[in-house]
């Protein structure tokens, strides 16, 4: 399996300027690739599968510069948004079509293996507008393989599929990682796909790349209140809603701790006793239970605080209007690097 | 029955009022007593022995047979030519296009006697033009070429229209999915954009078959009579349209009426054939609908 390198890849699309972007990919590595809408993530995918001209940087697999190849000379196994299936051909029709191009004589017997492998075999005389969201999936996957790619590269996948759908795609899609070894490159707007699949991030803002790095680096050093929020920071505050409250102590505090992207902070704890260091006192807005606990929302100096009362779940939920304290330890505060990136 | 909140159910059925349903069953039907009613003249004014005999009259059948011929061949000019021009304003920006689309449209908008009149003078008697039709094999006063030129220029415009607004609907992300699983420009085109493309295609050709074999007023200045050349090789005729306006000029309104129900007939028909074809699912433009 091939080794990629990204080289400092810049494109152009109308207006839009993307890059340089950085980014090195071996066999049986994935790569999550992050940023708010227009960030230029689709733009970024279609400069890797060829659609978009490399203006500055290289891109390379196993050493070899194939900035200038054509799409179909890749072998990459591109799936846009909304999986572009052929909607003219049945499920079976589709997955053959990579093997009739190249006009292999097993194209039956291997589009039947990969039918069966995705659980298909039913439905292949099915045309695509006659298949649920997962089942549309599994065939863009399936037909994405019959080409023998030397990386995966796909806009969403998660989109529009319920719970279970994506829970049996992620599975599909790790063992394709695992068994397989193919490189993976996603771009997705769920953490639990981006966490559970990708060894690597990759977070793009207004085309310019902000981050990219490992998911404990990701989580430790959000750079901007994009990200803090993507990977599952509650509390995040811009410096322009800081100000605001700036004559009063909790906004004036948090103040002092941001950057100039604003702040988060990382799971702050209701403390049941008063005089602890370090606290908070704020009123009740709603208290919501989950697999963790409670998740309590507290009005503090006009500031909204999510904060976490562990398990097990107490005889009567807070009532709205009660004052409770909660502790920020000093290891949860997340300066916020970029302003750019910021609330939109 | 468990009735939820009767908010939510009156915005999932609607509803409509007596009046709507009065005022729209009245409007389309007008519209297809419009339609219907001049075949019921046609069919009632012509008795059932004179359709008979017009079906077994030579002179009616060689008039249908080079209608048909002729419109044929200007259906197959149309999809060579037209679909290539409809592709490229489905997929190309240049300068110029909104002229391009505007001429386009102009055969379907001036009354065909004029687009007859321009052919006239374009390649009149004695002209270069006219010389070079005649040395190559395509002289059209008076020709089944004549006529499927006339027809070719005023039908042609529906497939273009047709095809570009297909080729447009066409998603680029399939394509480009077909461009990375291996397919150059050409192979995708012919794999998958014609194909996705072609029912809408045939939709238009179809167009372009009525709208050619319906066509009269450019014939009458081009080819009012056909003469044996080229591919028709029969006595002297004329198109349909044609036959039975003389018929009507000489003051015979049963034989024109007989005459135009049995065209009817075969018109209607070839239309159901289609249809029913497309009904049935065998022909390739309706693989992959949503309807099941």
């Amino acid at each position: 399996m091939s080794e990629w390198l990204v080289d400092a890849v810049e494109t152009d699309l109308d207006a839009f300027h993307l890059g340089p972007v950085d980014l090195s990919l071996r066999s049986g590595q994935a790569v999550a690739v992050l940023g708010s809408s227009g960030a230029g993530k689709t733009t970024f995918l279609r400069t890797l599968a060829g659609f978009l001209p490399v203006r500055g940087g290289r891109l390379l697999r196993d050493g070899v510069d194939i900035s200038d190849w054509l799409p179909e000379e890749r072998s990459l196994g591109y799936v846009p948004q909304g999986l572009g299936l052929f909607p003219h051909r049945t499920v079976f029709g589709n997955v053959r079509y990579p093997m009739e191009l190249r006009g292999r004589l097993d194209a039956n017997a291997r589009t039947d293996d990969l039918l069966a492998r995705f659980h298909l075999t039913a439905l292949q005389h099915r045309h695509p507008a006659r298949l649920s969201g997962g089942e549309q999936q599994r065939v863009a996957l399936a037909r994405a393989l019959a080409a023998e790619p030397e990386m995966i590269v796909w806009d969403e996948p998660w989109q529009a599929l319920d719970v279970g759908a994506r829970h049996e795609l992620g599975l599909v899609l790790k063992d394709l990682r695992e068994t397989e070894r193919i490189p993976v490159v996603v771009v997705t707007h769920d953490p639990g796909l981006a966490f559970s699949l990708a060894d690597t991030f990759l977070v793009l803002d207004h085309g310019r790349m902000r981050f990219s790095g490992g998911p404990t680096d990701l989580l430790e050093h959000p750079s901007d209140a994009f990200v803090a929020r993507f990977v599952g920071y509650e509390n995040v505050y811009d410096r322009a809603s800081l100000e605001a409250g700036r004559e009063r102590p909790f906004p004036a505090w948090l103040l002092s701790v941001a950057g100039p992207g604003g702040v988060a902070l990382g799971n702050p704890e209701v403390v049941p006793t008063t005089g602890v260091p370090s606290t908070w006192e704020g009123t009740v807005r709603s208290a919501r239970p989950n697999p963790e606990g409670l998740a309590i929302e507290l009005a503090v100096d006009d500031l909204m605080v999510t904060a976490r009362l562990p398990r097990p779940w107490p005889a009567t939920l807070p009532a709205v209007g009660d004052r409770l304290r909660f502790n920020v330890g000093p290891t949860a505060v997340r300066r916020l690097e970029d302003g750019a990136g910021g609330v939109r | 029955m468990n009735a939820g909140p009767p908010a939510v159910r009156r915005g999932r059925r609607w509803k409509t009022g007596p009046f709507w349903v009065a005022l729209e069953v009245a409007l389309s039907g007008s519209l297809l007593l419009l339609f219907l009613l001049p075949i019921f003249a046609l069919f009632t004014y012509a008795p059932v022995s004179r359709i008979v005999a017009a079906a077994a009259n030579v002179e009616v059948r060689e008039a249908i047979w080079v209608t048909l011929y002729a419109s044929g061949i200007a259906v197959l000019a149309s999809a060579l030519l037209a679909v290539p021009l409809g592709y490229l304003l489905a997929r190309k920006r240049f300068f110029g296009r909104a002229v391009v689309e505007s001429v386009v449209g102009l055969p379907v908008v001036v009354p065909h006697l004029m687009v007859g009149l321009g052919l006239f003078l374009l390649i009149l008697p004695g002209s270069p033009l006219y010389s070079f039709t005649n040395a190559i094999g395509f002289p059209v006063y008076d020709t089944i070429w004549g006529v499927v030129l006339v027809m070719a220029v005023v039908s042609a415009p529906y497939t273009v229209l047709a095809s570009q607004l297909s080729f447009e609907a066409v998603d680029g992300r399939v394509l480009e999915s077909a461009r990375s699983l291996g397919a150059g420009p050409g192979t995708t085109f012919l794999t998958v954009t014609l194909p996705v493309a072609l029912r809408g295609i045939v939709a238009g050709l179809l167009l372009t078959w009525a709208r050619a074999v319906s066509e009269i007023g450019g014939i009458l200045i081009l080819a009012y009579a056909i003469y044996p050349g080229g591919p028709y090789n029969g006595p002297v005729t004329s198109t349909i349209s044609v036959y039975i306006y003389n018929l009507f000029q000489q003051g015979d309104l049963s034989d024109a009426a007989a005459v135009s129900s049995l065209f009817l007939l075969i018109a209607f028909a070839l239309f159901l054939a289609v249809r029913l074809a497309e009904r049935t699912g065998w022909v390739p433009w309706r693989r992959g609908d949503l309807a099941p």
